[in-house]
C-alpha cells in the first residue's frame, strides 16, 4: 500500500468525491443566484447568496468529517493531523474561491471578499461543532448562529456588532474578518488535533 | 504470584467500605513460566463520566488465547479499549510489549504490533474487502511492498479470499465480522484484541474461527471478550471473569469446568447452567458477588 494509494482510500473513506459533487451543486446555485438578482440596481441584493452559499458549503464539508470506522482510525500509527488539516483546508479553499469568482465586483460590500470571509467563518464554526458534537450534526450550530445573527442584527450598531454579526457585514469590515479568521483557525486546529467526536461510544 | 482461584486474597475494604483490589496483581495461570508478560495492567481504573467501568484492576497476559468473560456492563469492552490505546484510563499503569502507551513514539511502536476488532466496528460500504483491509494496513504504516501480500493473506485466513474484491455493502453480517477479523490480523500483530468476534458468525464459521484463534495464540497474545463460554472452552488457554469492574475469577477453561462440576454436585439441576463451563461461570460470578457483599458489609 503506497502512500498515494492510502491517501486515495482516506479520501474515499471521507466521501470526498460525493462532497465535491455537492459543493459543485452549491456553487452552481450561488452563481445562478448572484447573477439572477438585479444587482446592478442594488449590490446588497447579493447578500442572501453571500451569506447562504458559505453556510451550505460548510454543512457539506462538515458531513465529510464523519468517519464510520472511527474506532479503528484511533489505532492508527501515522499521525492524524496532516490528513485532517489537508482535508479541511482543501475543501475550504475550493468552497471559498470558486463561489467568490461568481460574485466578483463590489469588493467593499457583498462581493467576493464577503464570500471568502463567510466561508472561512462558517467552516470554522462547523469544524468546532464536529469536534464537540460530532460530524453529523456539525451543520446545526452554523445555521443556528446565522439565524440568531439575522434576527439580532436589526438595529445593532457599533464596533462589537461588526464582530459578532460577522456573517452579515460588508466584505471590507476588518472586525468581521478578525472574527471569521479566529473562528476558522480555532476550528481547523481543534479538528486537526482531535478529529470529529465519535458518535457511538462503546460502553 | 497470587492464588488465581482465590482473588479474595487480594481484597481489602477501602475507607468507604467498598471492596477494592488492593494489590491487584492476578497472574494468568497460562503464564506460570513466563517472566515477561506482553500485556500488564496495574491498578487500572476507567471511568465513563460518573460510572466506574474498571476499578483498580491488575492483570497480565502472555502468549496464548485469553478469554474475557462477564455480564453486560462488566467492564470487558473498557479493558479492551484501554489496551487498544483508544481510551485513556483514569488511573493506573498499562504496559504493552514493555512500553507504556504515552507519547507519539511509544504509541506508534505499540500500535504497529497491535490488532484490534472493536465490538462495533464501522466500515466503509463502498470499499471492497481488499480496500478496507488495505486501508487498515495503511493506518498501521505497513511497508508498501509488504502490504498487498499481507492483505491477501489476512483475507484468506478468514476464508474470504473468493470475496476479496466484493464491496462491503453486499456482504452479510457474518462476512463483515470476518472482514473485521482480517483487518485485525493484517499486520501480524503480537497483541490481538477481539471484542465479541463471534457475534453474527454461524456455527460452522465459529468452529473455523476458534481454529484460527488457537493458531494465532501459538505466537501472539490474544485477548478475546465474549459472552459465549463455549468459545472460551474450545479456544482459550486462560479465562478472566470480570464483574462490576473487578476481576472476579482467573483460571483456565479446565479449572472453570472443574468449578462447575464441583458445584453441580452440591446444587444439581440446570439452575447454574446447562453444561459444566456455564455452571463454573455462574458459580464463580456468584462467589465473587457474595465476597463483594461481605466486604461491603464489613
Amino acid at each position: 500500500m503506497t502512500t498515494a494509494n492510502g491517501l486515495v482510500l482516506y479520501v474515499r473513506s471521507r466521501a470526498v468525491p460525493l462532497t465535491l459533487g455537492r459543493l459543485a451543486a452549491i456553487m452552481a446555485f450561488a452563481a445562478y443566484g448572484a447573477h439572477s438578482v438585479d444587482v446592478f440596481l442594488d449590490p446588497q441584493r447579493r447578500a442572501p447568496v453571500v451569506v447562504l452559499a458559505p453556510v451550505f458549503a460548510a454543512a457539506v464539508i462538515g458531513s465529510s468529517l464523519y468517519a464510520a470506522a472511527d474506532e479503528l482510525d484511533r489505532t492508527a500509527v501515522r499521525p492524524w493531523w496532516p490528513p485532517r488539516l489537508a482535508h479541511l483546508l482543501g475543501l475550504t479553499a475550493l468552497a471559498a474561491v470558486v463561489p467568490a469568482l461568481t460574485v466578483i465586483g463590489d469588493a467593499e460590500g457583498f462581493g467576493a471578499a464577503a464570500v471568502v470571509r463567510n466561508t472561512l467563518g462558517s467552516v470554522g464554526v462547523t469544524a468546532v461543532a464536529a469536534v464537540l458534537v460530532g460530524a453529523r450534526l456539525s451543520w446545526l450550530p452554523a445555521f443556528g448562529y446565522l439565524s440568531a445573527v439575522y434576527v439580532a442584527v436589526q438595529g445593532a450598531h457599533g464596533r462589537a456588532a461588526t464582530v459578532w454579526a460577522w456573517p452579515l457585514q460588508p466584505g471590507a469590515q476588518p472586525g468581521s474578518w478578525a472574527a471569521a479568521l479566529t473562528v476558522f483557525a480555532a476550528g481547523a486546529v481543534l479538528y486537526a488535533l482531535r478529529g470529529a467526536r465519535p458518535e457511538r461510544l462503546p460502553v | 504470584m497470587n492464588d488465581v482461584n482465590n482473588p479474595e486474597a487480594d481484597r481489602t475494604a477501602d475507607p468507604t467500605g467498598q471492596v477494592t483490589d488492593a494489590a491487584p496483581q492476578v497472574t494468568d495461570p497460562a503464564l506460570k513460566n513466563v517472566t515477561d508478560p506482553t500485556v500488564r495492567v496495574t491498578d487500572l481504573t476507567v471511568r465513563h463520566r460518573r460510572t466506574t467501568a474498571l476499578n483498580g484492576v491488575g492483570l497480565d497476559f502472555g502468549t496464548g488465547v485469553h478469554g474475557l468473560l462477564g455480564p453486560n456492563g462488566a467492564g470487558k469492552t473498557s479493558l479492551i479499549r484501554v489496551l487498544a490505546t483508544v481510551a485513556p484510563p483514569a488511573s493506573g499503569r498499562v504496559e504493552i510489549l514493555g512500553r507504556e502507551p504515552r507519547g507519539h513514539r511509544e504509541l506508534a511502536a505499540i500500535r504497529r504490533e497491535l490488532g484490534y476488532l472493536p465490538q462495533e466496528f464501522g466500515y466503509y460500504p463502498g470499499f471492497t474487502v481488499r480496500e478496507f483491509v488495505a486501508y487498515v494496513a495503511w493506518l498501521k504504516e505497513m511497508p508498501a511492498e509488504d502490504s498487498p501480500a499481507a492483505v491477501e493473506r489476512a483475507v484468506e485466513r478468514v476464508g474470504l479470499h473468493d470475496r476479496i474484491d466484493t464491496k462491503l455493502r453486499t456482504l452479510s453480517g457474518g462476512m463483515i465480522r470476518r472482514v473485521g477479523i482480517a483487518q485485525a490480523i493484517v499486520n501480524d500483530p503480537k497483541v490481538l484484541l477481539l471484542d465479541e468476534p463471534t457475534a453474527g458468525l454461524d456455527p460452522e464459521q465459529r468452529v473455523e474461527f476458534r481454529r484460527l484463534l488457537r493458531e494465532l495464540g501459538e505466537r501472539c497474545t490474544v485477548v478475546v471478550s465474549t459472552h459465549l463460554v463455549e468459545d472460551v472452552a474450545a479456544a482459550c488457554t486462560g479465562v478472566t471473569l470480570i464483574d462490576s469492574g473487578r476481576v472476579a475469577y482467573r483460571g483456565t477453561p479446565d479449572s472453570l469446568v472443574a468449578l462447575g462440576d464441583a458445584e453441580s454436585v452440591a446444587e444439581p439441576g440446570p439452575a447454574l447452567g446447562d453444561n459444566a463451563i456455564e455452571r463454573g461461570y455462574t458459580t464463580a460470578l456468584r462467589a465473587h458477588r457474595e465476597r463483594a457483599l461481605e466486604g461491603a458489609a464489613r
